[in-house]
């Protein structure tokens, strides 16, 4: 068997700081599932809650947590599912099964981004000037999901219950994405775990 | 730089998460066939340049990815109204 590198495998790591500002954890090989379907149809929406343990939810740039699967709104009819590492051809089967003859789509994306968790004193001042949207706390509660930029590249951002930031990178920009981290997080210090 | 409200996430966002997408409510016609040249070229060529209020399509490239239209003054750039797809504008500049 061929053993899994992450989009973030050959990254060259910062010179190690005692005390960073901003640390960076990437949480590897998550599964990540892209559902597509009709929210006003009931045969829909209780399917895949009976799946997943857990209401899609609905209303625009919030989210859903059940376990280890979470759950983003990405637009009116599709949504992000993050599931634990492995478990994503599972998933994907049992909502095959469940959705049968339904108008619905779902797409294994799980190879082509991954999950990243930054956190750390200075996170406010790195969001500041890594993304265009407004990251303070008062426009961004815990639990809410925003598709924005983070420097150039697409990201899709979550605030996670203790303050830190759960970004969506693509793979293709991981490189770009980590370099611009870096750089950015130069004045505060970087860790990486 | 525009803030423009985005009708599907509900929100103000900014310009640099959209893209422009030329004008809209432009129907394609329902039988091509029976077009003199002169009328299909008008549809896949030639669109308005006013000056002053213009409906246009733009897209939430880096959001939503959902197409919306916009009523925007070409002049003063004010955007006036976003509304989703398949609506019409309450803003036509045509006295009531």
């Amino acid at each position: 068997m061929t053993s899994m590198q992450t989009p973030l495998h050959n990254i060259t790591l910062p010179a190690s700081v005692s005390d960073a500002g901003v640390v960076m954890r990437e949480d590897k090989f998550r599964g990540h599932l892209n559902l597509r379907g009709n929210p006003q149809d009931a045969a829909f929406t209780d399917a895949v809650a009976q799946v997943l343990g857990v209401a899609l939810p609905l209303a625009p740039n919030t989210s859903a947590e059940q376990g280890s699967t979470r759950i983003y709104w990405l637009c009116p009819n599709e949504w992000l599912l993050l599931v634990a590492e492995g478990t994503q051809g599972q998933v994907e089967a049992d909502l095959r099964a469940a959705l049968a003859h339904q108008h619905i789509a779902v797409t294994d994306l799980s190879s082509g981004q991954t999950l990243v968790n930054l956190s750390g004193a200075k996170l406010d001042e790195l969001m500041m000037k890594s993304a265009v949207y407004d990251c303070h706390a008062s426009n961004f509660p815990v639990g809410k999901v925003v598709q924005t930029t983070f420097a150039k590249a697409g990201a899709t951002i979550y605030k996670c219950e203790d303050g830190s930031f759960d970004l969506v990178i693509r793979r293709s920009f991981s490189d770009y994405f980590f370099l611009w981290l870096k750089d950015a997080s130069k004045e505060y210090g970087l860790s990486v775990i | 730089m525009l803030h423009i409200y985005c009708p599907y996430c509900e929100e103000m966002r900014e310009e640099e998460e959209f893209s422009y997408a030329g004008e809209a409510h432009i129907a394609r016609p329902l039988d091509p066939e029976s077009l003199t040249d002169a009328q299909w070229g008008d549809y896949v060529f030639f669109r308005t340049n006013p000056r002053g209020l213009h409906h246009e399509m733009w897209n939430h490239a880096a959001g939503c990815r959902r197409y919306f239209n916009v009523t925007r003054d070409t002049q003063t750039y004010v955007i006036h109204e976003t509304y989703k797809m398949g609506e019409q504008p309450s803003v036509t500049g045509e006295k009531p």
